[in-house]
């Protein structure tokens, strides 16, 4: 029972500073929430028997990083677009090349 | 119920050929374009929908041009700048030119297809990269159906449909040409809701969207798009069933509306 409830909050502890790193932060909430619970979960089992783990001081440090990281990118990071200045330039060429092809085109009112 | 299927049906062809009610030059639109799981959202890219006159020597046409591009957090990762564009006949919506420009986490495509619609042919010209960076061309001609459109153009058709003559549970399907196959986009019109978006609360007609022998848009109405009940028919809101959440699109502006 303790053990499975250690691999789940490692798992889960682990799975959120991953998703924590990446730009999908705001979906590591969901597994810091299970990894919190299943250390809350060990940590009473092991009191149960009177046995100290470290696995729930490992378990507690990652889910604190991970939500360090969240916190800190969900108050600091802004949604603003990147350089879209190649885009622009695609564009302007694709329009100046679509003008010249179009011209040889006759447009039929009838469809 | 054969007669009123097959009166339905083409009334609803009627339908795709009538004139455009909807969309005018100078219409802009943007979305932010997000994943959601469980509640969860994660913007992901900024989704432009504009609509400009492009004026030939022999005609006027209009330029529907859609452009995807990833946010900043997101480009270090996987970076979309995407570009697609559709040159219609401003009066039947009728593409003459299609254009895909895609770059997509170091992916690049380039897809053209120079429409004829007296010989129903399409020119199509594909573009890609190697690693060395080199391009090469593959030139096709692909037979089309007679309102064979391509994506975007299809897009701003549904937008020209008359939805307040149809009743909950009618369906159209759309035949769009997608990299030189035709595909066949059922769209089914399910009822009215009002939701509550960046431009205030809307009435919306809500459809359904599905593709024909596909596993990417699956029906189940899985696929849903919400159009205002207005004259100008702005999507508002869209969502998209991906194997783990949903994919969504949302409207931030609407500016330079016909209506």
């Amino acid at each position: 029972m303790k053990k499975l409830f250690i691999i789940l909050g490692f798992a889960a502890a682990i799975l959120a500073v991953i998703l924590a790193v990446t730009p999908l932060s705001n979906l590591s909430v969901a597994p810091i929430i299970v990894a919190f619970v299943s250390g809350l979960i060990v940590l009473f089992l092991s009191k149960k028997e009177n046995k100290k783990t470290k696995t729930i001081q490992y378990i507690f440090l990652l889910v604190i990083i991970a939500l360090g990281l969240t916190i800190y990118k969900g108050v600091f990071s802004t949604t603003e677009i990147g350089n879209t200045e190649q885009l622009e330039q695609r564009d302007e060429d694709n329009l100046e090349d679509s003008k010249e092809i179009l011209e040889d085109i006759e447009i039929d009112e009838d469809f | 119920m054969k007669y009123y299927s097959l009166l339905f049906i083409t009334l609803f062809s009627l339908y795709s050929l009538a004139q455009n009610k909807t969309i005018a030059p100078g219409e802009k639109l943007v979305y932010t374009a997000s994943y959601n799981m469980s509640g969860l959202l994660t913007d992901i890219a900024q989704v432009k929908m504009e609509a400009t006159e492009v004026v030939t020597s022999r005609s006027t046409l209009l330029r529907l041009k859609c452009t995807a591009a990833t946010y900043k957090k997101w480009d270090n990762f996987f970076k979309i700048r995407d570009l697609y564009e559709s040159y219609v006949n401003p009066k039947t919506l009728t593409p003459y030119l299609y254009k895909r420009d895609i770059s997509e986490g170091g992916y690049y495509k380039f897809m053209q297809y120079k429409y004829n619609h007296k010989s129903k042919l399409v020119q199509s010209l594909k573009r890609k990269k190697n690693k060395e960076g080199k391009t090469w061309d593959e030139n096709t001609t692909v037979n089309i159906g007679a309102s064979t459109k391509d994506i975007i153009s299809t897009l701003y058709s549904i937008r020209n449909m008359d939805i307040y003559k149809a009743s909950p549970g009618d369906q159209q399907n759309f035949t769009v040409l997608f990299d030189n196959k035709e595909t066949m986009i059922t769209v089914k019109y399910i009822g009215k809701e009002t939701i509550s978006t960046q431009l205030g609360k809307k009435e919306c007609y809500k459809l359904a969207l599905s593709i024909k022998g596909s596993d990417i848009l699956k029906g189940n109405n899985s696929n849903l798009l919400w159009l205002t009940a207005d004259a100008n028919k702005i999507p508002v809101y869209a969502k998209f069933k991906i194997p783990v959440g949903n994919g969504e699109l949302k409207i931030v502006s609407a500016t330079g509306l016909k209506n």
